[in-house]
Order: C-alpha cells, then structure tokens, then sequence
C-alpha cells in the first residue's frame, strides 16, 4: 500500500492513516464533494517531496499539497478522488531568509503570515499582504494563490510580490525558478551576493506564472521567494466614505496614479463593521448604519529621505485630488481611528477568522474586473442577491486595486449560518448564478475555485487546450490534484 | 531553395498576389544584417580569407508574407504547419533582430498590422498591433496624460512588449520593462490556434493576461523572448504609467539640433558623476529605494557624447572633452515631479543623496537647452542608435540579465575590462571600458549592458567571439543568473544543467506547442531530445 | 561617384527602420508617422530607403542581379530624401546619393522603365520634360511686359521651369511672379523660348548623362547673357541651379534663389507692399527639393581615416535638411494679413512628399496620386480651406488628385497668394 511507502520515505511520525486525520481534508468550507484521502504524509523538505512524488507517479496515487491549516475555503485542498494522498507541508515552517539588501525574505510553505512578519520587520522590512488573512494562512500558499494585496503602487505585476520559488514538478523533477535558478545552488549564489529576487525566467519561459494559480496540479512548491516593501519611518493613514462607488473609485485610480499612496483599497460598510467589530462584538450594526456605504483605506508613509516633508506634501496633493471629487478623506470615520483600521491591516486577521464572525460561515465571489464595470457589477450581485433571498444589505464587499491601477479584485462575501442546510442551499445556487451574470456582466475570474472551475474554464476553451498541454508537460500522469481547473 | 508553386499560391490565396513576394529583390532586404553580423555568427574555418564585408547578408530564405491581421497569420500558419514550412514573425527588425536562421523559412512581415486597438485612461493599459512603434503609442498616450515604458532600442521599434529581445527601456526606473508591463497578449501558436490570455479569452477585455488559472504569459515569453520560436503574437495589452509632462512636448529646431525651448516644469535632468564604483553603487541604491527617479540609467560617458553629438567627428571631440569633467563613473538621472510639491521633494532627496555619495553633477547638463534635449532623447528615446551604430556599424553587446544589482554590476564590469583588452588591440571603438548598469521599479530589478562597437574585420569578429566565449565561461563560474545572450540550442545546453534544467523545460514547452517545428528556432529551442 | 563608392556608406546601414518614420521626437501622435511613400504604400522592407541601400550592396557583391522586380523597387520612389533626413538624424551616412547612384547605374546598364524612356527622348528633342515644343515655351509670357535675355541684360533672370511654361493652369502663376517682381522695382528678364529644361529632374530619374548636357548648355546660356542671379518658382529646378550644378561643378558665382526666398526678402526690405487682407487658413507644404534638400551643395571630400571609428579626413559633412528653405515661404504667409497658416505634422525637413517626384509621377501616376492624397488627408486634418506649396510639381500633384475627390481644399501657389495681398481692390475673402 501507498501508505507503507510513504512510511518508508517519512518515518511513522510522518504518516497520518487515523481517520479522524484524513476527516480533517476531507472537506472545508465550500460546497466542494467531501471525499476523504488515503492518508496524510507530512514531509520535511524537499527530498521528502520529490520521493513522494516519484513513488505518486508510480503508482498513479493523487496528490493534495496544502500548506495553510484549517479553515480552507476554496475546495481546492479537498481530494477530488479517492485514493488521494494529502500532502501536508505545515511542517516546513523555516524562514530561510530575510535579506534587508535585496529586499526579500524566502520561507518553506508552512510559514504563516503571523510568523513571518516579524521576522521581516527585525529587517526594517514588510510584506505587500493580503486584507486580513486568517492566522493558519500560508504566506507561500496565499503566493501562489495570486492573492490580492493591499499595496498596489507596490504591485508591479500580478504574480508580485512572489519573487522565486523551488518546485517539485508533478514528474518529480525539482526545479527553481526566476534568479534562483542558477548557475549554482541557493548556497553558491548568497555567497556571491545574488539574491533570489527576479522572478522571471530563467531564459525564455516563466514557469513562476504557471505554477501560480494552478492549485497546486502543477507540483509542490517548497519554498518561495518573495519582495518585501520598506517599513515606513512615518505614515498617516485615511478614510474616505461615499454613497458613490464612482466616486471613491475616481479617487483610487488618482491616488494610485500619482503614486501617493501605500495600503489602498475600498470595503463596503457591511465588511468594515465585520472587520471592526470583533473589539466592539455588539456594535456591528450601530457601527453599519454609521457608516457610509462605500468606504476608502488609504496610507501615506515617509521613508528614510525627510519623511515628514513626505508625508506633509503627498498629503496635500491628496487633499487636492479629493477635492476635486468632493470627498473628504478624515482619520476618523464613524468612531473608528484609521490607525485602528491600520494595525489590523498589518496583521493577519484576529480569531475568530474576521469572515466567520457574522455568520460562521462565508462564501467568496472573487474576479477581477476593470474600474468603470465595478458599479454595474456591483448592482448585478446587489439585483441576484436579493432575487435569491439573500439581501443585497448583508453582503460584504471588497475592492482591491491591483497591478499598479490596471486591474481589481472584487470580492463579495457571502455571510451565512453553515448550520443550516436551507441557507446553505440557498448560498450555494446563489454563487452558481451569481457567477454566471457577472461573467456575461465582463467579470474575469482569474482564479476559478469549486465547483464554478469547469464554467469559468470552459469559458476560455482555447485557453484551456493550451493549459492541457502545460499539465501534460509538468504532470503527464495527472497525479497532482486531478480534477481541478481543467485538468 | 524556392517554395513550391503551390505552397506560394496557398500563401497567396490567403493575403493576395500583393503581399507575398520570393523575389530576390525583396528577400535580400530582409536577410540583411548589417555589419553586426560578423559578431554573432560563429568563426568558421577560412573566414579570415573572406571579405567580412559578405556576412552581412544572412542566407536568403524563401518568401516574406504580409499578413493584414490576426485571421491571416492563422491562416498562413496552418498553411505553413501543413506543407512542412517554417515560418518567423518580423516587425521594424533592428540589428537584424529576428531575420530567419535557415533558408528554409518564410518570414511574416507585421508591418500591416499597425493599429492602436485601445487606451485605457482609467485602468491605465493600452493594446497595440506589433507594428505600432513605441513612438505612436508614447505620442498618443502623452495626450491624456500618460506614457509608456519603451525599448532601450528605441520609439522606432515595436511598442509590443513580446517584439524586443527582452524589453527593457531607460525608464525602466518607474515604467518597468516589457515582460511585467504585459498583460493580456493574443496569441497565433506555431500550431495556428488563437489563445487570447487572460481577460482577453474570457471576458473580452485587455487589463489581465493571467488565469484563468495558472498563467500563459510564463509560457510565451521568460525573462527573454523566444524570438519567433513560439508563433506570433498578434496583440498584446501593456500597462502604461502617469505622465506629468505637456500633451505635447515642446520639440523645436531643425533635424540633428532637436530639443524643447524650455524645460518643462517639473522636470530635471542630471549627470552625477561619482569618485567610485562603491559610491556609484550606493547612490543608484539609495536613489531607488527611495522612489525618486522618473529615469535612472548608468550611461558610460561614451553613450552620452554620442547620444549628444551630431556626428562621428563631434562625438570624439564631445567624448574627450567630457571625460576630463567627470570625476568617475555616474548616471543619468531624471526627476519628473506630479506636482510643484513632489518636485521639490525629490530634488531635495536627490541632492541629499549625491551629496551622501560624493556625486558630482556635470555642468553641460544643467544647462537647460542642452539638458533639455536630453531629456527628451531619453524620454522619447530616439538616439540609441546614435550610441550603438553611428560609430562603426557594428555593434555588439554583452547582456547578463537581470539579477541582483551589485552583482550584475561585479559581473559587467569585468567584462568591460576584457573589453579594455580588445580596445588596446585596436579592435573595437575605443569608448572606454565601461558597463552600463540601471536599476527598474525602483530598485528592485538591476540590468546591465556591456556595449562594444566595432568596425568589422576578421581580427576584430575573432576577439569579439573570443570575449563572448570568455563571457559565457564568466557567466558560468562567477555567475549572476542565466543571462540574456543565452538563445539557441548551443548555449541553452551550456547553461540549462548547471541551472534546475531549464533547457529541458523549454524543449518540453517547444515541443508540446510546435510539434511539427513549424516556428523558427534559431534564437529559441529546438525540440531535440 | 559611382555606386561602389558608396558601398561604405550603404554597408552602414543597420536597419533600424528610421528611414521609413519621420524623425521619432517629432512624432506627435499615431498618424501622419510615416516619412517614406514607397513603403508606406508598397510595405515591403525593400522599398524603404534602407531596403535600396541593401539591396545595391547585393548587387555590389553580385548576390543579386536586375529584374523586374528590381527595378520595380528601384523606380517606385519619389527620391524625396525623407530617408536620408531621418537616418541622418542618427547616422553619418549617405542614403539619397546611393539611391540616385543605383538608378544612374540602371540607366547606364540599359535597365530602364519605358515612360522615363519617353520622357527622355522628348528632352533630347524639345529641351522639356513635358509635352511641348521648345518654339512654344514661351508663350506663357504673351503679352506681359518683360525683358527678353537675349535682348538685354537684367538683374534678375526668372526661370519658368518645363511644368510653368506649358502647362496653361500653371500660366497665371509665372505671370504673377513675373508682375509682382516687377511691381517691386526688380529688374526680371526670362529665357522665353530659349529657356531650357533645368535637366534637375533627367538626374533624379538616373539620366545622369542627359542633365549633365542640359546643365552644360544652360550654363553656357547663363555666361553668355551674362545671368548673375536666377530666380525660379519651381523646386526641381532650384535644386538642379543650386545643389546639382554645385556638384558638377558648373554652379559658379551664379546666386540661385527660389521665389519664396525672393519674395519674402522683397518684403522685408520693404519692396512688396502687402495691403490687401486674405483671409483664409491655409496650410503649407514643403516641396522636397526646396524644403529638405534645397540646402546648399557639400562637396563630398575627405578619405576615411583608417581605425574604428568612421571619420574623414578632411571631417566630412553631411547635408542633414538643416539649412532647407523652410522659413521663407511662411515668412512670406504670415506677413499676409488675414492669413492664417496651420501647421501639418510632417513639416520642414520631414515633409510628406507630394508624390510627384523621381519620374513616379510619370511612371506611376497611381502611386503619386496616392502620395498625394495622403497630405491632403493631412492638410484637411487642420482645419485649412487650402494648401499653399511653392513648386508646381506639388501643385500638379495635387490638383489631379482633388480631382473627382469631393474635397474642397484648393491648391494655390505661394505665388498666387501673395499676389491676392497686393492686389488693387483686391476682396478679403478670396481664397
């Protein structure tokens, strides 16, 4: 059997067979089909892996990588078979690097966000994060997830802030790529000075790109570079509130143009008292009503070069930019300080995870979209939220600017009771066709998860030939999460 | 040898009698290369009996199609894929960029396929046919406000970010390069299917060019292109960047004296010299890091005489009067402010800086007609042949790739001083041994450039393949990365073991997508086992 | 010069493409980019100022002989020099010169095109590049009160030019150049029918034996009556007087001055008094051979200096489209009242051409319509009601290629202009 195989490979210590150990992969939070895996095999650096991944191909066995511990959300760690081996990487928890020179810090996947950020910071550095993320992400996995990050002047690319990463190619195969690639050993190339901070290539392909996004059917990735931003010397942090999407998002675009800001993004009124209400549990809706419907975060940091002169002159530019939109950004907005709103920025989520807090249970509706389609978009969701009994008013909703102003990330979250089957049906469908509209609406789901993968794929089939090939070449055996995307 | 009669007429049905042609006539301005071949054609046994003049034709292939749009290109492609012809995509083909390896190939001119398809002022993108020259776009985009990274080749090559080499342009500093800025690309494969990545596949638009799902973009292209070995790219989205300058820029005078009657407000230009290459080092790092730098390049004195020179005779003279003026190595640097407030801020840090590091800043280029025709040189950057050709006609250059800074650094500059050698020798343009360092995105990226020009002659090709070999062994042992010069299967099988395999990889990726080999390799990988 | 002795010149080109493109820092938006109508017409690399320049080297190292195809590349060129501007821009190398050469060395190795033939026969016969009898010539100046040459010696001698003299639309123009110069106290004279082809356009068609023979006997002409300054409306012929005859050697002391530069400096010293308002918005267009290359002549000396660097010995200078005919005819426009002049994009040195030049006109209408209708695309993108040129060629061009257009832009000579401004009861709205 697999399994004494793997024992072979990890020792006993490293085999999970219990089923109360495969329950726990067995399904997450989204309507993924429960299905449990074989066992749980916990390497330990990339040797493990690769061995792993051999004796997967072998035998035809289908492999999960996960790297953040429990609650997922997107269906994309559940088996989609039997006979999967759950590959648990929440041992690899090294921080191998943080190089203040260079800024980057390289980790092994089982790194969360609260572990890492502090290492950074010792360097006078910080991590371009995502809005909250829940305290057992994975830095790696939210890298390779493409997730969105709150500075976008920061966000050159959308593959950023990840740098490099060192792979274990469904053959088995170990590769890395980007400036780690080589000549030589990670080793060879630090005592040479180079540093594993230019993600493209190496030469003429960027397999960086194809192993984000994949959900893990490409290989494992065991430890992953990534750009780090300065820590500032001095920042002021804003908020902006509008009835008017338009409104807030004609200010963003010139913000983020004009390079004057570091954190920026846009929640509606629902996400903020979610957020904020968690150190005032029974105000969230005296803090809702309070706010206004739209509301805009934004920072404005000096450096080490007369930071305050900085601060001073960037705040005055921004000041008449919001004029020129009749918004009034305050430090304050409805009691809450933005500095408030700043820490917790910062840092990964408190518990309980901030989207479990209302409901205990959330469904996510991510895309990308561009500016001028959000207020349409928006209306669309409002329109089949309420067509579907879920009022538009409990929805929350994320905006994100990313890749430097070119694109964002809409979020809406889907806030419901887990515990009841009625709601959980009504969400489900809700999310089938909500999908549906905003995709003829010109929502562009970058990243499809669940059961919604094969519509969005199917949507590009051209796309999905040529990734069939890219599978073939990286997983000819199909072991690495099969049943995923388009694979 | 000639196409088939057939197989010309199956090309001809496609974009009519007037846009093919298999005339010599034709065929041989494009299997021109100029006098840069000699460099990187390999030294053959009897060379030095031959006229280096001769080289500078590559072997005549067998036709040139003009194709008007992207059905076509399919079109042609799957003709191609059917009778067993190679094929290659060509658009303003600068130093003979892109002209076929082999005979037996027939090149697609994009010349047709010339239009601006879409400025997106608010998501800050816009999408070109590859025929658009950077200078169209940057025009364009200058009206609303905006502007674009453009190659370090110049506005009149193609403002599609897959059409360079690699991409990287003089603003690198805060307009990035050609492989970040891409977004959503349409795509012929060397199969003949069209793949629109990104948003481009699934809802139609151009602001994206990953997913859904694991992104195409890291197949089509890496930190260089595959030069036509993976099919066409018939249109590409790029982001662009905020523009604080004039919709227009105020250009007077009269060809070769261009420049603005006055500086636009809020700009400056500056050449700081520095004691040392530490101090030049440590000001380009403090420069970025702190987000100052419309532009920051490492220009050798050289390029600069020969950027501001009107001739041959005028850079000599340009060139020794300016080096007495300089202390050292330095930069060119240039300060756009979004606002009176940001301007002066930045001039500020800028002048703290220099003065950390001991910068001296050259009169000439505070003069602000002089100045000011730099500035928009290398803005617009329209003199970089200027730099490269007009000395000798042949240029080559040595181009490790992007890596960390300082290393890179470390690294062009020894191989400057192999340079050093062949200029003693009297065989390259004796413009000082200097590398040509830059950072992009403020820092975070670091490039360099080792430029040679040379007047070709049998001893001057053999020293130049000699430093080239001498490079490659640098590169390999004192190594930054894989550099950019490695194209072809030769230096593909040098670098590929000592680097994860990636030659491997590449083979895979050729073969899954060009099964028949119908795009031509000669500067990207063969599919060999 | 031959073709070989270009070869260093054409071995430098490096195909960056610029001499398809008016000079890159001019470029203020997406059209009107294009420098080069043969390629921006034909789009084969050949066919650009860059494509020729490889495909003599070619020839020259034997790789290549002529055909149809050839001389179809060769032939299909205006030789308006907007290549030459543009790589020169960047470059220390001859672009045009090769190009006139390879057509010389068509010409010499009996490759020629039929109509250019025709024409030819017609010059050796009627002294015209036109249709007409060298007994008609002059007959444009019927009736006007002007000195012959032969009769007596003047000041000033106008030379009509082939096109003026026969074409009868063009009539009204010489007439005013003559009435005008008159009216501004110069002592003008004219050739009549002993005028001959200036042979300027014989050359840029290869017919380098042809124009030297015209030259010859114009020159001798010019001696014998004693001609110290000529004045000629016509910018083919103010290139062939004054840079083709310099490069010959056969110019002298001979003051070559175009009507543009004539007039405008009359007006400046005060002898033509402009009264009358014409109130109109024109635009103007270059003519190649007074704009771009109607700079003086720069004899090409020097041997290389042996090295890297390609330098001369004495330095060798090049003619860049510096120091063309630019200001005066717009100084001459502005100084109309009323008159406003809107700028096209390609202007001055990097002017579209007309279409006309290099034989196309004759032996591909097609093409130099095409040409043509490009800048008047152009000219109609600023809003003006007419374009004022300064050569008929231009005019010609123009004209025909309005033809049947719809368009209601109007060609006007720069002469014709300006005679609306001295007119006596002359309307305000005349144009």
């Amino acid at each position: 059997m697999i399994e004494d195989e793997l024992v072979k490979i990890l020792g006993a210590d490293g085999v999970a067979r219990e089923r109360a150990a495969r329950e726990a992969y067995s399904a997450d939070m989204s309507f993924a089909h429960s299905i449990m895996p074989d066992c749980v095999a916990r390497p330990r650096n990339a040797e493990e892996i690769a061995k792993i991944v051999k004796l997967a191909n072998l035998t035809l066995t289908p492999l999960v990588p996960v790297s953040s511990g429990p609650p997922h959300f997107r269906g994309d760690t559940v088996p989609g078979m039997g006979g999967t081996v759950i590959v648990d990487l929440r041992g690899m928890k090294s921080i191998v690097r943080v190089d203040r020179q260079n800024k980057t810090a390289l980790c092994e996947p089982g790194t969360t966000f609260a572990e890492l950020l502090p290492a950074v910071e010792k360097e006078g550095l910080r991590l371009n994060m995502p809005l909250l993320p829940r305290r057992s992400k994975s830095v790696v996995g939210s890298l390779l997830e493409r997730e969105p990050v709150t500075m976008p002047g920061y966000h050159w690319d959308i593959a950023d802030p990840l740098a490099c990463v060192e792979v274990v190619f469904g053959t088995g195969d170990l590769f890395r790529t980007g400036s780690a690639a080589g000549p030589g050993t990670l080793e060879d190339q630090w005592a040479r000075g180079l540093a594993p901070n230019y993600a493209e290539g190496p030469s003429q392909a960027s397999l960086h790109r194809v192993i984000q996004g994949a959900q893990g059917t490409m290989g494992i990735v065991t430890w992953a570079s990534m750009r780090c931003e300065l820590l500032p010397e001095l920042e002021e942090p804003f908020m902006a509130g509008s009835p008017r999407l338009d409104t807030l998002l004609d200010l963003v675009h010139w913000l983020i143009r004009l390079r004057l800001v570091d954190e920026c993004f846009i929640v509606n009124n629902t996400n903020l008292a979610v957020i904020m209400a968690a150190t005032r549990p029974d105000d969230f809706h005296e803090l809702k009503s309070a706010l206004p419907r739209w509301i805009l975060f934004f920072t404005i940091a000096g450096y080490t070069y007369m930071p305050e002169e900085r601060v001073d002159y960037q705040t005055r530019d921004m000041m008449d930019l919001s004029r020129r939109v009749a918004v009034a950004p305050a430090k304050t907005m409805a009691g809450i300080p933005a500095s408030e709103l700043l820490k917790k920025v910062r840092r990964p989520s408190d518990e309980p995870y901030w989207k479990l807090r209302r409901e205990g249970g959330c469904q996510d509706i991510c895309f990308l979209t561009l500016y001028d389609k959000l207020p349409g978009l928006v209306a669309a969701m409002d329109d089949r939220a309420d067509a579907g009994g879920c009022p538009s008013s409990h929805l929350g909703v994320y905006l994100q600017p990313l890749v430097q102003g070119s694109t964002c990330h809409c979020e809406f979250n889907l806030f419901y009771d887990r515990e009841s089957a009625r709601e959980s049906d009504r969400i489900r469908d809700l999310v089938g066709i909500a999908t549906r509209d905003l995709m003829a609406g010109g929502a562009f789901f970058s990243r499809p998860y669940g059961e919604n993968a094969k519509i969005i794929m199917n949507g590009d089939a051209a796309t999905s030939a040529a990734l069939a090939k890219v599978k073939a070449i990286f997983d000819p055996n199909n072991i690495m999460n099969p049943g995923k995307l388009c694979f | 040898m000639s196409l088939e009669k057939e197989v010309y007429r199956a090309f001809e049905d496609v974009v009519g009698p007037e846009n093919i042609s298999e005339d010599p006539a034709i065929l041989d301005a494009y299997a021109w290369v100029g006098k840069s071949a000699g460099a990187k054609r390999p030294v053959m046994p009897g060379d030095e009996k031959k006229d280096v003049a001769t080289f500078v034709f590559a072997p005549r292939f067998q036709a040139v199609i003009l194709p008007k749009d992207t059905l076509e290109v399919q079109a042609i492609v799957k003709t191609c894929n059917r009778r067993g012809v190679k094929v290659r995509a060509f658009s303003t083909g600068w130093v003979g960029g892109n002209v076929p390896g082999s005979s037996h190939v027939v090149l697609l001119d994009l010349r047709r396929m010339n239009r601006i398809l879409e400025i997106n002022e608010k998501n800050m993108y816009a999408v070109v046919e590859p025929y658009v020259i950077a200078a169209q776009l940057q025009a364009e985009l200058m009206k609303k406000g905006l502007n674009c990274n453009v190659n370090g080749g110049g506005a009149h090559t193609s403002a599609l970010p897959l059409a360079a080499f690699w991409g990287t342009g003089h603003m690198g500093q805060s307009t990035s390069n050609g492989e970040r800025n891409l977004l959503a690309v349409e795509w012929v494969t060397p199969e003949g299917e069209i793949v629109r990545l990104g948003s481009s596949g699934s809802s139609n638009e151009w602001f994206c060019g990953d997913g859904p799902g694991p992104s195409l973009r890291g197949i089509i292209r890496g930190a260089t292109t595959p030069l036509g070995g993976m099919g066409v790219y018939t249109k590409a989205a790029t982001k662009v960047y905020h523009w604080p300058g004039p919709p227009v820029f105020p250009v007077e005078g009269v060809s070769p004296h261009y420049g603005p009657g006055a500086m636009p407000p809020c700009f400056m230009i500056r050449y700081f010299s520095f004691p040392s290459f530490e101090k030049l080092d440590e000001a380009q790092c403090k420069i970025g890091e702190s987000r100052i730098a419309f532009e920051l390049m490492g220009f050798p004195m050289s390029m600069i005489a020969a950027n501001m020179a009107t001739s041959n005779e005028e850079e000599i003279s340009t060139f020794e009067r300016l080096r007495t003026q300089v202390q050292g190595p330095g930069f060119i640097v240039i300060i756009a402010g979004n606002s009176q407030g940001d301007f002066e801020y930045k001039k500020r840090v800028l002048e703290r800086i220099t003065r950390e590091t001991d910068g001296k800043s050259l009169e000439i280029m505070e003069d602000p007609k002089i100045g000011g025709a730099q500035l928009w040189r290398f803005i617009r950057i329209s003199a970089s042949v200027r730099e490269t050709m007009r000395a000798a006609g042949g240029h080559f250059g040595i181009f490790p790739g992007h890596s960390q800074f300082l290393s890179i650094t470390r690294f062009t500059r020894k191989v400057a001083e192999m340079k050093g050698e062949l200029q003693r020798k009297g065989l390259l343009v004796d413009d000082g041994a200097d590398a040509f360092p830059w950072t992009e995105e403020h820092g975070y990226i670091a490039h360099a450039e080792v430029l040679f020009r040379f007047a070709p002659s049998h001893e001057s090709i053999v020293g130049i393949q000699g430093l080239r070999k001498d490079s490659v062994e640098l590169a390999l042992h004192e190594p930054v990365g894989v550099p950019f010069f490695a194209t072809g299967d030769q230096l593909h099988d040098v670098f590929g073991p000592v680097s994860s395999n990636y030659h491997l990889w590449l083979r895979k990726i050729k073969k899954a997508f060009d099964p028949s080999g119908t795009a031509d390799s000669a500067g990207y990988i063969t599919a060999r086992d | 010069m031959a073709l070989e002795d270009y070869r260093g010149d054409m071995e430098m080109c490096c195909r960056c493409s610029l001499c398809k493109f008016m000079p890159v820092e001019r470029i203020k938006g997406y059209h009107h980019v294009n420098g080069c109508p043969s390629i921006a017409r034909y789009n084969f690399h050949a066919y650009s100022g860059g494509g020729r320049l490889n495909i003599a080297v070619a020839m020259l190292q034997e790789r290549l002989d002529f055909s149809d195809k050839l001389l179809e590349v060769v032939y299909n060129c205006q030789m308006c020099g907007a290549c030459d501007v543009s790589c020169k821009y960047v470059m220390d190398m001859e672009v045009l010169e090769p190009l006139n050469e390879l057509r010389i060395k068509c010409v010499e190795d009996g490759r020629t095109i039929p109509a250019l033939d025709h024409l030819m026969k017609r010059l050796r016969k009627q002294g015209a590049m036109v249709p007409g009898s060298r007994a008609g010539r002059g007959k444009w100046a019927h009736g006007l009160d002007v000195k012959a040459w032969a009769a007596q010696k003047t000041e000033v001698l106008y030379h009509a030019g082939c096109r003026s003299s026969f074409d009868k639309e063009l009539w009204s123009v010489a007439r005013a150049t003559v009435t005008l110069l008159q009216k501004a106290g110069v002592d003008v004279g004219i050739a009549g029918e002993q005028e001959s082809c200036c042979g300027g356009r014989a050359y840029q068609m290869g017919y380098k034996a042809d124009f030297l023979r015209q030259a010859r006997c114009n020159i001798e002409a010019f001696e014998k009556y004693g001609v110290r300054t000529l004045v000629t409306g016509c910018a083919d012929c103010y290139h062939a007087f004054k840079v083709l005859y310099d490069k010959f050697g056969m110019k002298g002391d001979l003051e070559v001055l175009h009507t543009a530069e004539y007039f405008d400096r009359l007006i400046t010293e005060g002898r033509l008094k402009l009264v009358h308002e014409v109130a109109a918005k024109v635009t103007y267009h270059d003519p190649c051979r007074l704009g771009r290359l109607g700079e003086p002549y720069i004899c090409r000396e020097g041997s290389e200096v042996p090295g890297q660097v390609r330098i001369f010995d004495p330095p060798r200078d090049y003619r860049r489209g510096t120091h063309g005919v630019y200001d005066p005819p717009r100084a001459v426009l502005k100084s109309i009242p009323g008159l406003e002049l809107l700028e096209m994009d390609r202007i001055k040195e990097y002017a579209w051409c007309c279409g006309a030049g290099g034989g196309v006109k004759e032996a591909n209408d097609e093409f130099a319509q095409w040409t043509a209708r490009q800048r008047i695309g152009e000219a109609e993108s600023t809003g003006a009601q007419a374009i004022v040129t300064a050569c008929p060629g231009c005019e010609q061009n123009f004209r025909d290629a309005l033809k049947g257009s719809g368009s209601g832009l109007r060609v006007y000579d720069l002469v014709e202009v300006l005679e609306k401004a001295t007119q006596e009861g002359g309307c305000s709205s005349c144009l």
